[in-house]
């Protein structure tokens, strides 16, 4: 059955049983991912892939639910289950189905013909990846993981109020991740780059070189002792520890009491040198979107603009109940979820300040690179953190040598309102994003 | 589910172009999921995930697919295209594959089958938890519950002939608290969970249970910050263990060992552990969380001794981790679903029980800090770098557990910090958790007695 047909089945045996309005929510996907060890295929993954997900709203109430499988048989399972789901639901504030957007933006961000890139142009992209490494320095023992991968994947939002959103993404990554010794110390560093259009476009050598560099610059690390110390969060640890935090920006969280923001609109909760942006129109990244998970045109949003803040994320329930327009913030954790908020292409400004500026003017501090356990040492409600990490310790404005064994810890809301410069260093890799970060003072934990 | 037909259609067809073993695995998955915040049921939905994935093997090489669309034509399609992704040729398989389907003794009995029918008791449940949060102390100022199950049919079929089916069902509860004092937040949980049905729900005792995320919540909120640097550590029983799970487990699977690249590779009978220190992995404890029939490869599960009073006794193996080091296979090949190729995971790692009581063990403790409850952590298993973090955590001050603290981080590397085990208790318990690594999100029983480690780096704020 294809999807166009299940659709229809599926709204005319939900108008018989008594649904008055009826949305689907269809994902799928393909992609062939090559892995190499050691100068031969190790793995390679195919797959096809998709779900969808029924929302309808029945005796005056919204219920919810999924399948993978897209045959007549599961048509009853879907209605009955997301009648017997909106039968229990309490809360008053209901969610409602979106007729669509006057009109949604273009964004090119689909190359057909990249899912059809042949298996043996991944396969020679991965060894090469691999012999890369291991040339470029004596020290690289192994590359641990050296993946290359496709894939394409289609979003389909069609309800009975009209909409009709449809939207193909295509995506091509390099991965890899390597393993330096010396003298009976293991470090191990990686990298990665993708491309919307072609594997072709991806320099492989230079991720093979950076993951190289990352991993034998730790080489020689030991800890330092406790104390508290000037900090520069690198581009990249700066990106994992905004987005272990970004919850706190959405309206849900906000309204459920889950966030420190409540009632900070047109507050300073941020270092005047710092803006925070979600732009899903943004060419060539690889969060781009023209629609959120309820079919909303999306928009570039300032959340926060020279440490105001302006806006949380909303979808249509909390913009509804909050009296202001929808960001376009809806999103599905994953096809089966319910509607929720969140971000697209999160980023903070570039400021003008380069990383080697940034080291040059510290006098004695560290370089965080990595920081590990953000699952866990990360509180979303108080805004602490203390997590381990990795980096460089810096004296007279150059980096001395590695740092291993140590905590970092602070308030993600402190941290925000301490940003003493801001990089200009921006690199696009996923869904959040960040430049470098300097700070005045964080607390260490090591010896 | 599928008819055996298929299937043996689809190894062969997957043993075309000169693998030497296919395997599939089909799923058929219900999900169930509902959610209360402030007392109010805000979430519910149900879902079936449905597919099948196949692995082709060719000696130390594997090629893996996986498909929810589970026609005739495309079952052979999926087959076929990933098995010309077999390298090295060696002619056409002529392998004839003969299915021996074979009943599995079931250990984990189920009394109350999950179904959609359960929905209004189970919210009474989460009520019940939100009554029981909420009036735990009036700095609680929100509650967040959710009650998850899920039946996991599975049918694993292999060119060896292997047919086996299995049922798995799983249920949970969390709760999670916040307490708020002035501008300061703290959240505290507790997700206890079985393989097990409603039965496991209606034996529970939620009220304790909401209390105690209340009371890590509540107690954390008026907490100062931990003290940092090198201190003696005693970590509590039961979730406890995930100390083991993260600066030991992680590193004993073959995934980690096979390539050497673990620092518990080629130690074998060597002492990578203080004396006191035994260590086992268990997939066979009824109805335990991380228990299971068959793993996912459709071997039965075993209890595995990885250390015993301090020397490294084995290791977790799935099948290709068995090709890869030639060794058998420990029955640990798992899975989040068919959208996984197998991997060697943790089932119920624990440390077993020592001699101390916890009373000695914190009597015994001049200065340091009492983990009493953990969250969750990560490792790098080529560096042996840990790291996780404590919810609930006082001081000790002579002998004496004193005022909590919060934001206790503790880091370590593996060997290192399992040698620094200088005191084991005998209460021994078991918590649950979810498990994230290269196979997907698995149910896994953390466990141990209580313990202390004579030095660890606490990851606290200097000067406060």
């Amino acid at each position: 059955m294809n999807i166009q047909q299940f659709q229809e089945a599926l709204f005319t045996k939900g108008r018989e049983i008594g649904y008055v309005d009826m949305e689907i929510y269809y994902v799928n996907g393909r992609s062939t991912s090559v892995k190499v060890l050691k100068g031969e295929i190790d793995q390679y993954t195919i797959v096809e892939n998709g779900g969808l997900s029924f929302r309808g709203v029945i005796n005056g109430k919204m219920g919810y639910a999924s399948t993978e499988k897209l045959e007549p048989d599961v048509i009853e399972f879907l209605l009955e289950e997301a009648r017997s789901n909106a039968d229990i639901l309490e809360s008053e504030e209901q969610d409602e189905l979106f007729e669509g957007s006057e009109s949604y933006p273009e964004q090119p961000a689909y190359a057909g013909e990249l899912a059809d890139t042949a298996p043996e142009i991944l396969i020679e992209a991965a060894l090469e990846m691999e012999r890369t490494a291991l040339a470029a320095d004596p020290r690289i023992v192994m590359a641990r993981h050296c993946s290359v991968s496709t894939r394409e994947n289609e979003v389909l939002i069609v309800n009975t109020k009209g909409l009709h959103c449809h939207r193909r993404k295509s995506l091509a990554t390099a991965y890899v991740y390597v393993i330096a010794t010396e003298h009976d110390e293991t470090v191990t560093g990686g990298w990665h780059d993708y491309s919307l259009r072609s594997v072709e476009d991806i320099n492989i050598a230079d991720v093979a070189q950076k993951a190289v560099t990352e991993a034998v610059s730790k080489l020689g690390a030991h800890t330092i002792q406790s104390d508290n110390y000037p900090v520069i969060f690198r581009h990249d640890a700066a990106a994992q520890l905004m987005a272990a935090y970004t919850t706190v920006f959405s309206a849900e969280s906000v309204d459920k009491g889950f966030s420190r923001l409540a009632g900070k609109l047109g507050q300073k909760v941020a270092n005047t040198k710092l803006t925070l942006v979600d732009d899903p129109l943004m060419e060539h990244v690889p969060a781009g979107s023209t629609f959120d998970a309820e079919g909303s045109a999306t928009r570039r949003n300032e959340i926060i603009k020279d440490g105001e803040l302006l806006t949380y994320f909303h979808n249509r329930k909390t913009a509804r109940k909050a009296g202001v327009q929808s960001t376009s913030n809806a999103s599905k954790g994953g096809y089966n979820g319910k509607i929720g908020v969140s971000y697209h292409n999160l980023y903070v400004a570039p400021g003008s300040s380069t990383l080697e500026d940034m080291i040059r003017k510290m006098d004695r501090g560290l370089m965080i690179v990595e920081l590990q356990g953000l699952h866990a040492g990360t509180n979303t409600a108080s805004g602490n953190f203390s997590l381990a990490c990795l980096g460089y310790w810096i004296e007279q404005g150059k980096v001395v040598r590695a740092v291993n064994q140590i905590t970092v810890s602070g308030n993600f809301f402190d941290v925000l309102q301490q940003i003493e410069e801001v990089g200009n260093d921006l690199r696009f890799t996923g869904n959040c994003t960040s430049p470098s970060l300097k700070l005045a003072s964080l607390s260490i934990s090591g010896s | 589910m599928i008819h055996p037909i298929q299937i043996q259609d689809m190894l062969q067809a997957a043993l075309e172009t000169g693998g030497d073993f296919a395997e599939v695995f089909f799923e058929d998955r219900t999900n169930g999921q509902l959610g209360m915040t402030g007392g109010v049921v805000d979430t519910a939905l149900s879902g079936r995930d449905f597919g099948i994935g196949i692995r082709i093997m060719k000696e130390h090489f594997s090629v893996y697919a996986y498909t929810s669309d589970m026609s005739e034509q495309s079952l052979i399609r999926l087959a076929k295209s990933a098995a010309k992704a077999i390298r090295g040729g060696g002619g056409p398989g002529t392998q004839t594959i003969t299915l021996h389907p074979h009943a599995i003794p079931n250990h984990h009995p189920i009394a109350i089958i999950p179904d959609g029918s359960q929905k209004c008791a189970k919210i009474d449940m989460m009520r019940r938890a939100h009554e029981a949060a909420s009036q735990y102390d009036p700095s609680i100022t929100q509650t967040s519950i959710g009650i998850s199950n899920s039946i996991q049919n599975v049918l694993i079929a292999n060119s060896n002939g292997l047919l086996v089916e299995d049922t798995r069902t799983y249920t949970r509860m969390r709760i999670s608290a916040i307490a708020t004092d002035g501008e300061h937040r703290q959240s505290g949980f507790r997700g206890p969970g079985a393989y097990a049905g409603t039965e496991f729900l209606e034996n529970l005792n939620i009220e304790e249970n909401a209390r105690h995320a209340a009371r890590i919540a509540t107690t954390m909120v008026k907490a100062g910050y931990a003290p940092s640097g090198r201190l003696p550590v005693v970590i509590e029983n039961g979730f406890g263990g995930v100390l083991f799970h993260e600066a030991c487990g992680h590193g004993l699977e073959s995934t980690a060992v096979a390539h050497g690249t673990s620092v518990f590779a080629n130690k074998i009978g060597q002492q990578v552990a203080s004396p006191l220190v035994t260590a086992i992995d268990d997939g066979t404890i009824p109805n335990a969380w991380g228990s299971l029939n068959i793993d996912d490869e459709g071997a039965p599960t075993q209890r595995n001794v990885l250390i015993e009073n301090g020397i490294l006794k084995g290791y977790l193996i799935d099948r290709m981790g068995s090709r890869q080091m030639g060794v058998p296979a420990t029955g640990s090949g798992r899975r989040q679903s068919y959208k996984f190729a197998p991997a060697s995971r943790m089932n119920n790692t624990f440390i077993a029980n020592g001699a101390s009581t916890r009373e000695e063990i914190i009597a015994n403790t001049e200065y340091g800090i009492y983990a009493k409850s953990l969250g969750g952590g990560s490792v790098n298993t080529s560096t042996s770098e840990f790291n996780f973090a404590v919810e609930e955590a006082y001081m000790i001050r002579n002998g004496k557990i004193a005022e909590p603290v919060k934001g206790a981080t503790l880091i370590g590397k593996g060997i290192e910090t399992l040698q620094n085990i200088d005191m084991v208790g005998n209460n021994l318990d078991h918590s649950q958790g979810m498990c994230g690594s290269v196979s997907g999100s698995l149910p896994v029983n953390c466990g141990q007695p209580t313990i202390r480690v004579s030095e660890m780096t606490v990851g606290g704020r200097k000067g406060e």
